[in-house]
């Protein structure tokens, strides 16, 4: 499939249940063999998005185009779309062999070819010998891997897949993450995966299509997304970041925090307030007295490979992840590279996201659970 | 688990109470004998009879077919309503449509069966049919009540399942319909087939809606074993009982296996889940869904077949049809090689008249049912067969035609001294049937015959603690008044009161109050004395124990009945009716009858038959046929009338007097 190709083409769409927009304008492209993720909290409208692109849900407005075909009305079973459902949607009835053959089937394809394509896509998914099997006495690793088998075996242009990762313990989904890339290579058909797991994202994506409340806030490359976020809403979302007001002074110079810095940003008028962005990595602690800004230590966490500081500067809390240890009270300097600091326009967003005062792991953790259970 | 004695004791005691009644059932039926006190030996006799009785088998067919049509009419129609309830959106809907599809189940029967009787008597009114009751409506009501269960079998299933099951189906290239059948069935199926077993077992069971809705000619199970209560039940039904019993047994089963299939699957599934790493060891197992289809394939097969036998059956002409609406175990019905009365009609009525005739045959077991039946005007009727005093009651109320005697010449046969009876003075709606007078059996090893011959005996202080007294006011009041020759059908207060007072004089003596106990009380010489008819004298001499003897005599004077044919109004066919009455009145199977009910006939063909007499021996003819010289003056004089309800409700009020003391 040609990379510049358009597959898909959302335009215009919006979609309102009783009355919540769930929705809002969205405009995507999605090209040949590519692996884009959608990505964001629950209730952001992903899900929705992809259930509009499998046929599942119709929108309310706008046009859904496949390959320059307008399909809002073609049903899905109709769609060379398929899905790997979040819960895998594997049928308990029909052991391993008959999942996988059920779209073949359907198709009437011939036995041969259904036996050879199946044992092909079980080969793929590392599921060799597991043809007999009621599916329902695997693992989830191992459903995972059928339910993907199932998808692929019809070779759709276009795989949908629904958060399926989120049931899945830690070493297994990152064992799998790296598995669906290569599957995606391999077959070189174009993956578009939901998550709300921006590490996943990261990790896996050609695109990332970050979304809250219904809108898109910004599409990328993994690496544009993380080092140049658009707002605070997707700096804060995409790894951890302290987000303060500052006041570009000119191209190059910036005033936060009571200091002014230099950096790599140019573009916006003078003395515009803008939102700045410092990742907690890209901190050097440096003693008091030759820091840029001096703060207080008020907590400390191991995390393995790392600390993880909350210092205190002038009210506003900074996170700042280093491998030097720093006992808690003490007085340090901070010392920040002109290309560490991104400058963001303000947004709606503005002002909600990256302050650590009431910042908790446990609190984050818990989060993270929740929006794995809905949607 | 360890249970400590109490426990155990406890629950077998439960266990005990649960089956007690069904294990007598069980050895009863083994029984060589009738009576239920003793088990003589054992003996298929009951099983064999059961299959000789061409009424009951073809009440069992009857209900089968109409358990498993129903069964599967239900399924279908609660499995799709189910589905539907699921899918809805809205929570407060669900919850409104649940709660509604279960009010059927929540209400009491017999509401249910007079709630469907009244509508399908409005409908069939509004289109001005006949009989609005039939095979059909039964059908219905039956479908009525088993689907809130299969309804609540199903929609569990569905909630369990996976809602992106059938979405995933349809991405896989499915229609929404295949999806259903493909993906969405085959894992409701168990609560499938688990509600097509529920509805088949109450459909099966099921008296009291099936009593209300049934119509002509179709008379299931428990309805038939309900109307042999006018006589006892006999044995027999316990060989058909016991037989129900296991097969429903094995249906329960069969459930279960279904049932145990499923929830090991969800719980290795749970298993799984929970041990994500690594898969458990693969067991071999049969596809539960295999063996559930099996059991589906099995019963549709049997739907199949009956089906088409019912086609072939339905296929000839229809013939001229008769319905008969007679009490229970009251004709000669081919068991024990007597003759099939009906059978015997249907061919000579073909012989005779070169064309089919259908007789529908149904039973009642008091004349109070047969009368609210008929006064429904849910069915209509051809030929009934009531006592005396409801003939009077049907009378009063315009509900009999004038028979038309020319069609029924053989009328002759029936002794002048059966014309003339009070409840059909100018004997032009009746053509008595059997009759039959209240006597006082004894057994002879415990009662003196000095002191038998009169009603005095109920009141002999000898035998305080022995005698048994009806437990009815009408039949209790009666012997006090015959003894005091007083006038039963009286409207003076002054002779009723008296009669209590003899009645509680008598209280200290009598064992106990009793109806159709007496047969075994009697039989087993529980009981020395009781007040019955002649012809339950001798179903009880069938089955005396070997220490009983008993004696039958008639004191004077005493209470006579009464149960003749009549045609109601409605009607369908009143030539036929009266060709059916006068067929009855012919020899043979005049005969026959009056073999098979042990009460006496008016037919003077019957009581003159040589055979007759040999067959019952000279003494039981002297018991049933006493001579009393003319019946109809007695008769007229002492036998019960209709009371006017003030005296029924007096009556009524001094019984609940004695029965209080």
């Amino acid at each position: 499939m040609d990379k510049n190709k358009k597959i898909i083409e959302l335009k215009n769409i919006s979609k309102s249940y009783d009355g919540n927009k769930v929705l809002d304008d969205i405009h995507l492209y999605i090209y040949g063999n590519e692996f884009l993720t959608l990505l964001g909290p629950s209730g952001c409208g992903k899900t929705t998005t992809l259930r509009i692109i499998g046929g599942f849900e119709t929108p309310d407005t706008g046009d859904v185009m496949f390959l320059g075909d307008r399909i809002n009305d073609v049903p899905a079973h109709k769609r060379n779309v398929n899905t790997v459902f979040q819960r895998y949607a594997l049928f308990p009835h029909l052991n391993v062999f008959d999942n996988v053959a059920f779209p073949l089937r359907e198709k009437k394809v011939p036995r041969g070819e259904i036996e050879e394509k199946v044992t092909e896509m079980l080969r793929l998914v590392k599921l060799t010998g597991f043809e007999k099997r009621n599916v329902t006495r695997l693992s989830g690793g191992q459903q995972q891997r059928v339910a993907i088998a199932r998808a692929l075996v019809s070779h759709p242009q276009v795989l949908l897949l629904d958060e399926p990762l989120g049931a899945l313990d830690l070493k297994l989904r990152k064992d799998m993450q790296q598995e669906l890339k290569n599957i995606q290579k391999a077959t070189g058909i174009t993956f578009v995966f939901v998550t709300h797991d921006q590490e996943e994202a990261l990790s896996m994506s050609d695109t990332i299509v970050v979304m809250s409340e219904g809108r898109i806030q910004q599409i990328g490359t993994p690496t544009d997304i993380y080092n140049e976020p658009k707002n605070a809403f997707v700096a804060d979302f995409i790894g951890e970041s302290n987000i303060v007001d500052g006041i570009m002074r000119e191209d190059f110079r910036v005033t936060f925090s009571g200091h002014t810095f230099e950096c790599v940003d140019k573009g916006f008028g003078k003395n515009e307030a803008v939102d700045v962005v410092v990742r907690p990595e890209d901190v050097d602690i440096v003693p008091r007295e030759k820091g840029m800004l001096q703060g207080t230590v008020t907590s400390v966490t191991f995390m393995g490979v790392h600390y993880e500081i909350i210092v205190d500067i002038n009210g506003f809390k900074w996170m700042i992840q280093t491998t030097d240890y720093c006992a808690e009270g003490s007085e340090i300097g901070l010392f920040i590279e002109p290309d560490a600091i991104h400058i963001m326009k303000k947004s709606e967003y503005s002002g909600m996201f990256g302050d650590y005062s009431s910042f908790s792991m446990e609190l984050d953790e818990l989060s993270d659970a929740e929006s794995e259970e809905d949607e | 688990m360890k249970m400590k004695p109490a426990a155990k004791i406890y629950t077998a005691l439960v266990f005990l109470f649960l089956f007690a009644p069904i294990l007598i059932l069980l050895v009863f039926s083994f029984n060589s004998a009738k009576s239920l006190s003793v088990f003589s030996e054992f003996s298929l006799h009951w099983y064999k009879e059961l299959f000789r009785d061409a009424e009951t088998l073809r009440a069992l067919e009857n209900t089968l077919i109409l358990a498993v049509c129903a069964s599967i009419i239900s399924t279908v129609m609660g499995t799709a309503a189910a589905v539907g309830i699921n899918r809805l959106r809205k929570r407060y809907l669900k919850a409104a449509l649940d709660t509604v599809t279960n009010i059927p189940m929540m209400n009491p029967d017999i509401i249910t069966g007079i709630s469907l009787m009244l509508m399908f008597v409005f409908v069939g009114q509004l289109f001005g049919l006949a009989t609005s009751l039939s095979f059909w409506t039964m059908l219905i009501a039956h479908i009525t009540f088993c689907l809130p269960y299969v309804i609540l079998q199903v929609l569990p299933k569905l909630q369990q399942m996976d809602p992106s099951l059938p979405e995933a189906a349809m991405d896989l290239g499915c229609t929404p319909v295949r999806a259903f059948f493909r993906v969405e069935i085959p894992e409701i199926l168990p609560g499938v087939i688990t509600g097509m077993l529920m509805a088949f077992t109450l459909s099966l069971d099921d008296f009291v809606i099936s009593y209300f809705t049934q119509g002509n000619g179709f008379q299931t199970l428990p309805i038939r074993i309900y109307n042999m209560t006018k006589k006892t039940v006999t044995p027999k039904m316990y060989a058909l009982a016991t037989i129900i019993f296991f097969a429903i047994l094995a249906l329960l089963l069969m459930t279960n296996i279904v049932d145990e299939d499923d929830s090991r699957r969800i719980r290795e599934a749970r298993a799984a889940k929970r041990s994500k790493k690594q898969a458990r060891k693969p067991r071999r197992a049969q596809d539960p869904n295999a063996r559930g289809m099996k059991i589906v394939a099995g019963l549709m097969g049997a739907v199949v077949l009956l089906i088409a036998v019912i086609a072939i059956a339905g296929s000839h002409p229809p013939p001229r049809v008769l319905n008969v609406y007679n009490w229970g175990e009251y004709i000669s019905d081919g068991a024990d090689d007597t003759l099939d009365t009906i059978k015997a009609f249907e061919e000579w009525y073909e012989e005779t008249y070169g064309q089919p005739v259908k007789v529908n045959y149904d039973t009642y077991a008091s004349n109070e049912d047969m009368y609210a039946k008929l006064k429904s005007g849910a069915v209509s009727y051809d030929v009934v067969v009531p006592s005396d005093y409801m003939i009077a009651r049907m009378l009063e109320e315009d509900m009999l035609l004038p028979l038309n005697f020319e069609n029924i010449p053989n009328y002759e046969y029936i002794d002048e001294s059966f014309r003339g009876l009070y409840y059909d003075p100018d004997d032009l709606y009746s053509v008595p049937y059997t009759y039959g007078i209240v006597g006082i059996i004894y057994d002879a090893n415990q009662v003196d015959p000095a002191d038998v011959g009169s009603w005095d005996l109920m009141w002999n202080e000898k035998y305080a603690g022995n005698i048994l007294q009806f437990n009815n006011p009408r039949d209790a009041f009666g012997t006090a008044m015959y003894r005091a020759n007083a006038d039963v059908n009286t409207s003076d207060h002054a002779v009723w009161d008296a009669a209590l007072s003899d009645l509680v004089a008598q209280h200290g003596l009598v064992k106990s109050y009793v109806m159709d106990e007496i047969y075994n009380m009697m039989e087993s010489g529980e009981a020395a004395i009781s007040a019955y008819y002649a012809g339950d004298y001798f179903i009880m001499l069938d089955a005396e124990s070997e220490n009983v003897d008993l004696q039958f005599y008639y004191p004077e004077p005493t209470n006579f009945f009464v149960d003749a044919m009549c045609i109601p109004k409605g009607c369908q066919d009143q030539e036929l009716a009266e060709i059916f009455i006068n067929y009855m009145l012919s020899e043979e199977p005049a005969v026959a009858n009056a073999e098979y009910i042990y009460y006496a006939s008016p037919n003077r063909i019957v009581y003159e038959n040589e055979d007759y007499i040999e067959e019952l021996g000279e003494d039981a003819m002297e018991i049933l046929y006493p001579d009393i010289g003319d019946f109809s003056e007695l008769y007229n004089k002492y036998a019960y009338r209709s009371l006017p309800q003030e005296m029924l409700d007096y009556m009524n009020e001094l019984w609940e007097t004695l029965k209080i003391n």
